[in-house]
């Protein structure tokens, strides 16, 4: 770019073409919304065919969410040495997920320490709840549990991709929250096994397929520029 | 009655990178220069005239041990530059041409 005298036209096109480029920037490279796609799916769909088929692996597959945060930080990293700037939305945007991982954590606490705590808090009431099987007619203590979990965890997986989608006005990331928001619905008339299958699918709508054609937008953009 | 065009704003490279500015929270002087095809001695000359009048902050630190230059449009940048876009309007729109 040179330097020389501007009429009233050419800065207003200046403006334009400016405003343009640093909105067409794109560095979002979908390597994290893969990452959580695959995994949360893997392990929803493996849930459901423990509990379909009703076999046990001898541990919890859902500790491989702990496992994924190493490639995840790793991930950060990397983007981070490639980030050569940063927009108001890309803030917004970090904020979101920041709180969504909060979130995440905090309703897993939530559901494994109340069905621990929660007989103890009931017999400070002199308290207790029973089950009777109506079958046998047997009785014995019931251990409180967040009821249909599953659907919750649906619910919130739906909230920062939706937020997502408004604020990058991107409409994958929209219709995967959609999707997701009704498998929330179909998932509170159905048992945990049906709800593990559509924990899955959601992950695959609301992560897998918008994180991949982010991938692709943003290899796009890369062979563009160094062509 | 037209106002005068900001002299600090009515160049065209300063007014490129406000304008990309505007957009984003914060840029690299690498993206600025990718954005604009400008040479780094044009820029860096044009960045110094826009930090002096206070129009963005400039911040120089290392990452991976390499100079990085963080540019960002102040307060005062973007009311300059809101100031400088309606006199532009002002006379693209009552069709004056003014040199």
């Amino acid at each position: 770019m040179i330097e020389k005298q501007l009429s009233e036209q050419e800065s207003l096109n200046i403006i334009t073409e400016m405003i343009g480029k640093a909105k067409m920037h794109f560095h979002e490279s979908g390597a994290s919304t893969i990452l959580w796609g695959v995994v949360i799916s893997f392990c929803s769909f493996f849930s459901f065919a423990q509990s379909f088929w009703k076999f046990d692996i001898g541990f919890n597959i859902w500790y491989l969410t702990c496992v994924a945060i190493i490639p995840q930080v790793w991930i950060v990293i990397q983007e981070n040495k490639r980030k050569i700037t940063k927009t108001y939305e890309e803030s917004a945007i970090d904020t979101i997920w920041m709180v969504y991982v909060i979130t995440i954590a905090a309703m897993l606490v939530y559901a494994n320490v109340t069905y621990f705590t929660s007989p103890g808090i009931l017999a400070q009431n002199d308290l207790e709840i029973f089950s009777k099987n109506v079958k046998t007619g047997e009785i014995k203590p019931f251990k409180i549990f967040a009821p249909s979990f599953s659907s919750i965890m649906m619910a919130v997986y739906a909230f920062p991709t939706l937020a997502t989608g408004l604020i990058a006005k991107y409409r994958p990331f929209l219709a995967g929250a959609g999707i997701c928001y009704a498998f929330f619905i179909v998932s509170l008339f159905t048992s945990f096994t049906y709800d593990m299958l559509l924990s899955g699918l959601a992950a695959v709508c609301c992560w897998l397929i918008p994180g991949l054609m982010l991938r692709r937008k943003y290899l796009d953009q890369r062979s563009g520029a160094n062509v | 009655m037209f106002k005068d065009l900001d002299p600090i704003l009515h160049s065209q490279l300063r007014l490129a990178v406000v304008s990309l500015l505007v957009g984003v929270k914060e840029a690299e002087f690498t993206f600025l220069r990718e954005k604009t095809n400008a040479t780094a001695g044009n820029l860096s000359v044009q960045i110094q005239k826009l930090r002096e009048a206070g129009y963005i902050d400039v911040e120089k630190r290392f990452k991976d041990n390499y100079p990085q230059t963080l540019c960002k449009l102040t307060p005062r940048g973007l009311n300059a530059f809101e100031e400088y876009v309606k006199n532009l309007q002002d006379y693209v729109g009552k069709g004056k041409v003014k040199k």
